[in-house]
């Protein structure tokens, strides 16, 4: 089974609101979402990004167990690491990259437990998370997409990605789109 | 690197040198924090395990730092409003409430409470417990004195916990931050007033092997984001464990992504955010 985890920052909310309209009702993979916002935004995101989606969106708990077709979106204060056994683990520990969420953490962890069967996605934002949980990614055999940095709202997050390593795909959102759209074939 | 090997080495010395049973903690985030110390104080696994064997003083910071301790004043808004108005109001008729914070890191859960308490007129009332395996924190909890670092969060999370009534959003209600808390920026100091402090019993507990650390029932106990560091086993021993030390209609409030699972989830009920003990 494909895991699908995406990361982004400043810039990716509108983004990420197209991705989960334009997905078909019977996507079956799971997908994970670690993005960073606003501290003063807490309470509210999940419900906006419910509001337009066609798949269900959730905030998960500590060790719940991933239905596949689900969303999942890295709670507010909260790292999210994915799990061999197909839970989510949820962790207050130290902000990484000035961020709690973290991209690096979400992104390693998929790295560790799925390896290749999974697909990671960096989209805008304006700070280096997640270049590292992608590259480690792309190591254990994940198919790795950067939003182009010429698309990106703030560039700075694709680019400290690129600089590190080499994805599969530099994407404008659209291409995002229509390749999650074609997995389900 | 290490191994789940290096690992039970680890926690088989610090059970032997400490009496610090980290057996059931979940692996995979103690073997996070384990690598962070090694990080942190740049030696491997190895220097490390012979050195908690031999030195007690770095035993208790390798204990200290493996534990996490993130903590806000008034953290999650919408644990403090279900308790301002779904369990606070039914504890007036009480002579005393008791309340335990476990695991209650430098001490903010403990002086929100006391915040939510004093302007429910019931801090007279109330006793407060607060225990933490770091010896560390608790000496800050009993100071009160904070940086300012994020003292924009917490007026944010002071005013969503006290101004605003979910069952009513147009109510207005002004308390102001300055009754509790002295902010003060060119010292770097976010100070709990006075007379909030020395009201707390702060003291060191194993939650893992001590069980209760005051021999008393509570009315709630506030265990928020430490289950999560724990395994299955642990969790469970710990949900029961709860139960027993709850008066009857006890509340467990945990952090707002955790929840019971497994067998224990039939003794308590689930109210929004809180968990209420039930009699079986």
């Amino acid at each position: 089974m494909l895991n699908i985890v995406i990361g982004g920052s400043a810039g990716s909310f509108p983004i990420v609101t197209n991705i989960l309209a334009k997905l078909d009702k019977s996507f079956s993979y799971p997908m994970f979402l670690c993005l960073h916002r606003l501290k003063s935004v807490r309470t509210g995101f999940v419900e906006a990004l419910r509001l337009k989606s066609s798949v269900p969106v959730f905030e998960p708990h500590d060790r719940e167990p991933v239905i596949n077709g689900h969303v999942y979106l890295a709670p507010a204060n909260y790292h999210m690491y994915l799990t061999k056994g197909n839970t989510i683990s949820l962790s207050t520990e130290e902000v990484v990259n000035h961020s709690r969420p973290s991209i690096d953490i979400t992104f390693g962890s998929a790295a560790k437990s799925f390896g290749s069967k999974c697909v990671g996605i960096l989209l805008s934002g304006a700070n280096k998370d997640g270049a590292i949980g992608l590259k480690a990614m792309k190591d254990s055999g994940a198919t790795i997409i950067v939003q182009s940095p010429q698309e990106a709202q703030v560039k700075t997050m694709p680019m400290a990605a690129l600089k590190i390593t080499e994805p599969d795909f530099v994407f404008t959102s659209s291409q995002i789109i229509s390749y999650l759209q074609k997995l389900k074939e | 690197m290490f191994d789940e090997n290096d690992i039970k080495l680890l926690i088989k010395a610090l059970n032997d040198s400490g009496g610090y049973d980290f057996s059931n903690y979940s692996l995979k985030s103690f073997m996070r924090r384990v690598e962070k110390v090694l990080y942190d104080n740049k030696i491997d696994i190895y220097t490390l395990i012979n050195a908690v064997k031999i030195d007690n003083v770095f035993l208790e910071q390798v204990v200290r730092d493996v534990t996490v301790n993130t903590t806000e004043i008034f953290r999650d808004p919408s644990v403090w409003q279900a308790l301002k108005y779904m369990v606070l109001p039914r504890l007036h008729a009480r002579k005393e409430i008791n309340i335990w914070h476990a695991g209650c890191s430098v001490g903010m859960e403990v002086y929100s409470m006391e915040v939510l308490l004093c302007e429910a007129g019931l801090l007279e009332n109330s006793k407060l417990y607060a225990t933490d395996i770091n010896t560390d924190v608790l000496l800050s909890a009993e100071k009160g004195v904070y940086s300012c670092r994020n003292s924009e969060e917490y007026m944010t999370n002071f005013r969503k916990a006290l101004c605003v009534n979910p069952f009513n959003r147009e109510e207005q209600i002004n308390i102001p931050p300055q009754k509790y808390f002295d902010i003060l920026p060119a010292k770097d100091e976010f100070r709990v007033k006075p007379f909030l402090l020395k009201k707390a019993d702060f003291k060191k507990h194993n939650l893992v092997s001590e069980g209760n650390p005051f021999g008393i029932k509570y009315d709630i106990i506030l265990c928020r984001n430490v289950l999560i560091y724990f395994n299955q086993n642990l969790q469970n021993k710990l949900f029961a464990q709860f139960w027993d030390y709850l008066s009857d209609d006890g509340i467990l409030v945990l952090g707002i992504h955790e929840s019971i699972l497994g067998p224990l989830t039939a003794k308590y009920e689930k109210k929004g955010l809180i968990y209420q003990k039930k009699l079986i």
